[in-house]
This record gives structure tokens, C-alpha cells and sequence, in this order.
């Protein structure tokens, strides 16, 4: 469960003020909004990167305002999924367990089971500059998760596939996401990826979150309707990795 | 297929004749005054230098002067560059223009000036009396002032290249800051370390100017040859110049060798 109250972030010319903002345990949000609205910003926030001038963060019943991004219980995955360059795919993924100093057994065993749930086995001794987009993406992801973290952030974690690859990817992320029944918070400025895989849409203009709700509500909403073709496009095209017939 | 190819690549090389020209010029301009060195050396001079007892006491312990004053100097380097390369990369502040010119005075002080300035400051009657001059901290001294922007650029280069979710992330995923320091930072920066460190003994090896002014005791290499070629004559000065530099690339090469093991990325 992600919570924000009353939040002020300046940087530069940037504000950002949101009020409140609420994301159960489980829910797959995305967070909309035109390029520069400070998406990334808020994200960044939440991350622990950038320090609010006032208000508060509060994941899972814990407020972790003033704590270092380490202590945050975080996961993130960024657009150019940031792999470590001098590390195995192996030891990318392993990174937060060797950090735990878990037993090598255990940490061999959890890197297996993540590699294996997200078909990335095979890439194991690879050095992330021999992957492709696709390939990267799922070690980002797999990085990410088997940290067990308590918010998924991810800034537009599809922006670098191929469009032929998005539809595969996208199916990736909904499967993983609903598995393990994690809570993401899922930047993006493409619409059709918020209508493919969120339960909850929040929209951002200039530094204000203006729009919170339901993914249908957001449907019928003024703010979707410019993009009417685009969201009926991605409803039908991503209507069996949603699992539902009609929204 | 073949032959519009080939044809273009010779555009593209005939396109280029002007370039490899001022290449020519540039390598030749290098290279003469070095052939020209080794061509005027005398080896009965080196035997001659090596045969006297005064002469080969005093070459000795300008050698050892002036490498261990280097490697300890660049290593002082390493150890306060690196933060400050680093603060420099990835933080913005109002003062940081400020810094960032202070860091690179040493770059555009005429040499004997440096010399005057470490001397009023860190000499026996300057504004902190440290009494440095003509010791061998005086000339580690000067040797960190004249080498420490080279380093420092080049290693605050080598962190602006990193991107920054690639910190973002290591913190995320439980790494305290000197931990992603250590573990991810560094090792994706050592390239830029390395080439630093090679700049930075280069410049130590290199510098006179402010060493005539600030330590002219005890005598390095440089020193040594200005001081033989006063007194000595032309070939004892040679000499020394010519041993000096196939000593000086003999290190450069090892310390590639060396340090290309330890570069991971």
C-alpha cells in the first residue's frame, strides 16, 4: 500500500503538490500524464531520491519520509532498465541477496526460480550489453522482484521495446505483477499501456495529480476522451491479458 | 555492387587527404624531436656518468626523489579526487561554478607562479608556515597542485558518464550509498581512474617550473638535467633525458598492463 499526504516537491522550476494520494495492497496503478509534468519526479520521490519540502510517504502502515531509498523496501525498475554493465546477469539479479548476505545456496536457488518464472535462464552468464530490449527488461524485472519489495516502481519500462515485442512484454508484466501480487506504481505518458495493464489510473498535469480512479472510470472521463481511438485500440488488443471481456 | 563500393570508399579517403595530411604533421612534429634526441645521445656519457661516483650518487637519488614523490603524490590524488570528482559529477549547488574554476586554476598559473603561491602559503614565513620548501613535501606539493585538475576532470568525466538510475536502483535495491559507491560506482568508473592516474604521474614527472621556485632540493630528475646542462654540457644532459624517458614509457606501459586487470568496464 502506497500513501501520500500532502506532499511538496521542488526542484528548480519544478513543482509538484499532491494532496493525497492512495494505492491498495495489490493494485496495479499507472501514473499519467504529458511529458514533463514531473511523472518521474514524484517517482523519484517515493524512491527516497528526492527529499519533499513537506508531507508524508507511507508504505505498508510505515512512514518512510525521512527514510534513505535502501530502507524503503523499493523496487525499481527505470527506462533503460539500468542493469550493473560489469556484472553477470546472474550477479545483477543476485545483487540485493549477496547484500543480505543470504547463503549462496539460497541466493543460486532464488536467482533459479525468478530466472525460470521469467524464461531468462538461458541468459544467466551473459553481460547485459549482449541483451536485447526485451531480454534487459525481464532481468530488470527479475532484479527487481526477487528483492520481494513492497512498492514496484516502474518508469516506463516499455518505452524502449519494439512495438511487434510490446504486446509479449506487456503480457510479461501483467503475469509477473498478478503472481506475486505486488503493488506497482507504473509511469507512463502512453494511454494504451494504462488501459493494458492498470486497475487504477492517476493522471498529472503541471505538478498536480488532477484525475485518481478506476481504470473505467478514467475511460469515461473528459481527460480520455482525446484519446478514444487510442483506448479502444488497446482494449481490444490487450482484452485477453486483461482477462475480461468488457470494460 | 562491388565497384560503386569501392568507389565511394575512395571518395570518402580522397575526402579525407587533408586530414591525414595535418595527421602526418602532427605525428612527425612529435616524433622528430624525440628521434633527434636519441640520436644525439652518446653512450660513453652514460658509461662515464655510471663510472663516477658523485655523478651516479646524486642521478640515483634524483630518480628516487622524483618517483616516489610522483607515485605518492598521485596516490594522495586518488585518495581526495575521487570524492571531489564525484560531489562535482553528481551534485548541483550555487557554488559549484566557483569550485569548478578553483579546481582548474592550476591548469592556467604559469608554472614559477604556482611555485611563488605554494611558497606564500605553505612555506616558512608563509600564511600557514608548514615550511615546505626545498623538502621532499615541497615537491610532493607542487607535483599534487599542477596534476590534481587533470585528475579530477578526467575522473568527474568518467562519473558523468554513469547513469544515474544505475545509483538509483543499487540504493533501491538495499545498497547504502558507499556500498553503491564501492561496488558500482567505482568499478564502472575505473577507465576514467586509470586514465587519471596515468595523466596525473605524467604531469607529477613532468613538472620544473614550479620546483625551481619552490624545492629545488632535493633534486629531481627535471632539475637535475637543467642543472647538468648548465654545468655539465649538452650530452650529460642528453643522457639523463634519454634514460629518463625510456624509464618513464617503460612505467607507462606496465602500469596499462597492470591496471588493465582492474579495469572492469
Amino acid at each position: 500500500m502506497l500513501y501520500i499526504e500532502n506532499l511538496y516537491i521542488k526542484v528548480k522550476d519544478l513543482e509538484i503538490r499532491v494532496e493525497s494520494l492512495l494505492i491498495s495492497k495489490g493494485t496495479y496503478a499507472i501514473l499519467l500524464g504529458p511529458s514533463g509534468v514531473g511523472k518521474t519526479m514524484l517517482l523519484n520521490a517515493i524512491a527516497g531520491f528526492v527529499k519533499p519540502l513537506s508531507g508524508r510517504i507511507v508504505i505498508d502502515n510505515e512512514d518512510v519520509t525521512d527514510k534513505p531509498p535502501e530502507k524503503r523496501g523499493i523496487g525499481i525498475v527505470p527506462q533503460n532498465f539500468a542493469l550493473f554493465p560489469h556484472m553477470t546477469v546472474f550477479d545483477n539479479i543476485a545483487f540485493c541477496l549477496k547484500l543480505r548476505k543470504l547463503p549462496k545456496d539460497e541466493i543460486r536457488r532464488r536467482v533459479l526460480e525468478i530466472a525460470k518464472f521469467l524464461e531468462i535462464e538461458h541468459l544467466l552468464n551473459r553481460r547485459p550489453s549482449t541483451l536485447s530490449a526485451g531480454e534487459a527488461q525481464r532481468v530488470a524485472l527479475a532484479r527487481a522482484i526477487v528483492s520481494e519489495p513492497r512498492l514496484l516502481l516502474l518508469d516506463e519500462p516499455l518505452s524502449n521495446i519494439d512495438p511487434e515485442r510490446k504486446y509479449k512484454a506487456i503480457e510479461l508484466l501483467r503475469r509477473v505483477v498478478k503472481n506475486r501480487g505486488l503493488t506497482v506504481l507504473h509511469v507512463t505518458h502512453d494511454i494504451s499501456e494504462a488501459f493494458a495493464l492498470g486497475d487504477y489510473v492517476i493522471y498529472m498535469r503541471d505538478g498536480r495529480i488532477v484525475f485518481q480512479g478506476s481504470v473505467e472510470m478514467f475511460a469515461v472521463s473528459d481527460l480520455a476522451r482525446p484519446y478514444i481511438d487510442l483506448i479502444e485500440g488497446a482494449l481490444s488488443r490487450y482484452r485477453v491479458i486483461r482477462g475480461v471481456e468488457s470494460i | 555492387m562491388v565497384i560503386v563500393m569501392s568507389s565511394r570508399k575512395l571518395q570518402v579517403e580522397r575526402s579525407l587527404i587533408l586530414f591525414y595530411g595535418v595527421a602526418s604533421f602532427v605525428i612527425l612534429f612529435i616524433l622528430v624531436p624525440i628521434i633527434s634526441l636519441f640520436l644525439f645521445f652518446n653512450y660513453n656519457v652514460l658509461i662515464k656518468i655510471f663510472h663516477t661516483p658523485i655523478l651516479i650518487s646524486e642521478l640515483k637519488s634524483a630518480f628516487i626523489t622524483t618517483f616516489e614523490a610522483a607515485v605518492l603524490s598521485t596516490c594522495i590524488l586518488v585518495v581526495i579526487g575521487v570524492p571531489v570528482a564525484y560531489v562535482l559529477a553528481r551534485r548541483e549547488f550555487k557554488a559549484k561554478p566557483i569550485i569548478e574554476a578553483i579546481i582548474d586554476m592550476p591548469f592556467v598559473v604559469p608554472h614559477p607562479v604556482a611555485g611563488i603561491m605554494l611558497l606564500t602559503a605553505f612555506g616558512s614565513r608563509g600564511l600557514i608556515p608548514v615550511g615546505i620548501e626545498d623538502t621532499f613535501w615541497g615537491v610532493v606539493s607542487v607535483m599534487l597542485f599542477v596534476s590534481a585538475p587533470l585528475f579530477i576532470d578526467t575522473v568527474k568525466l568518467g562519473f558523468m558518464s554513469i547513469d544515474v538510475s544505475i545509483e538509483h536502483v543499487a540504493r533501491s535495491l538495499g545498497a547504502s550509498f558507499y556500498r553503491t559507491f564501492f561496488t558500482i560506482l567505482l568499478p564502472l568508473c575505473s577507465r576514467s581512474i586509470v586514465a587519471g592516474i596515468i595523466l596525473a604521474l605524467a604531469r607529477s614527472l613532468s613538472e620544473v617550473g614550479a620546483l625551481l621556485v619552490l624545492a629545488y632540493f632535493p633534486k629531481t630528475v627535471n632539475i637535475l638535467i637543467l642543472e647538468w646542462l648548465d654545468t655539465l654540457g649538452l650530452p650529460y644532459a642528453i643522457a639523463v633525458s634519454c634514460l629518463y624517458l625510456i624509464i618513464i614509457f617503460i612505467m607507462f606501459i606496465a602500469l596499462r598492463v597492470i591496471t588493465r586487470s582492474y579495469v572492469v568496464y
